[in-house]
């Protein structure tokens, strides 16, 4: 695993869940975030000086919370809308990664988000944010990065 | 004066979040329309008057910075002031979209910056 993509990638996504989702980051995962159960997955794709995906799965009952938290409502909305709102979220951790681990030289096409299973390949990097009673996990997955050939 | 704004995003949360804070911004505000893409919002436009675009770049059918060329090659709307909001990251990608005249708000943003960007790029309201 690469220290610096994984620095870029947990720093974009606690500003990310912190700023858009309105959920304040755990120092440290407990006991039940880490037994917290699968929710949903979302992954979106990025091409540029070099490619790849970003996958964000949601353990623990977040999947409702940060869609009402970001609509502010007071009802739970509907699944469509809580997909959506995570594929946000993977949005735009994805677009504040990229500068982080590339530079803000490059240009980048970042595709829209889509609902994943899972992905069977070994990630590049991994991170988990506790968040409440729940987890994010994080996985990229890259190919033709300069930095990792270097590792 | 109340200003009509068009919300181009493909994300519908992100739609209502923009609106929502647009509501509590306290600008003059006229009428709110959205849209998912930069084809949609050219058929908005055909058929409205509108003061202000808020486009995000990164979307399907028709990304943010071909619906600037468009809006720019039609005498109607090549002066419809828009600001980008993106989690765009690269400063060549900004500048060339500065160039076409687009202010930039960088997700995730404050209602503080979305209010203040407004303004600057309409050069102030009159209160």
């Amino acid at each position: 695993m690469s220290k610096k993509l994984e620095m870029g990638l947990y720093k974009a996504a606690t500003l990310t869940f912190e700023e858009l989702g309105f959920l304040l980051p755990t120092q440290e995962i407990d006991e039940q975030q880490l037994n917290a159960q699968f929710e949903a997955a979302v992954s979106v794709n990025f091409e540029g000086p070099f490619s790849g995906k970003l996958l964000v799965r949601v353990c623990g009952g977040l999947l409702p919370i940060i869609a009402t938290n970001m609509l502010g409502e007071a009802d739970v909305p509907n699944k469509s809308l809580q997909y959506d709102a995570l594929g946000e979220i993977a949005n735009v951790i994805c677009g504040n990664m990229l500068p982080e681990i590339a530079g803000s030289d490059h240009i980048f096409h970042v595709s829209a988000p889509e609902i994943v299973d899972d992905i069977d390949l070994p990630p590049v990097a991994e991170v988990q944010v506790g968040l409440g009673i729940g987890r994010a996990d994080l996985l990229l997955f890259v190919s033709n990065y300069p930095a990792l050939m270097e590792e | 004066m109340s200003l009509n704004i068009l919300v181009v995003d493909d994300s519908s949360v992100m739609r209502a979040m923009i609106i929502k804070t647009l509501r509590l911004s306290q600008l003059p505000l006229g009428e709110v329309l959205e849209a998912p893409n930069g084809q949609e919002a050219l058929k908005v436009l055909d058929g409205k008057w509108i003061d202000l675009a808020l486009v995000d770049i990164n979307m399907p059918v028709m990304d943010g910075e071909e619906m600037i060329n468009r809006l720019r090659q039609n005498p109607v709307t090549e002066d419809l002031p828009v600001i980008i909001i993106s989690t765009e990251g690269s400063e060549t990608r900004k500048e060339v979209l500065m160039q076409k005249g687009a202010g930039f708000i960088h997700k995730p943003f404050t209602p503080e910056t979305l209010r203040d960007t407004i303004l600057k790029t309409l050069g102030g309201l009159d209160e």
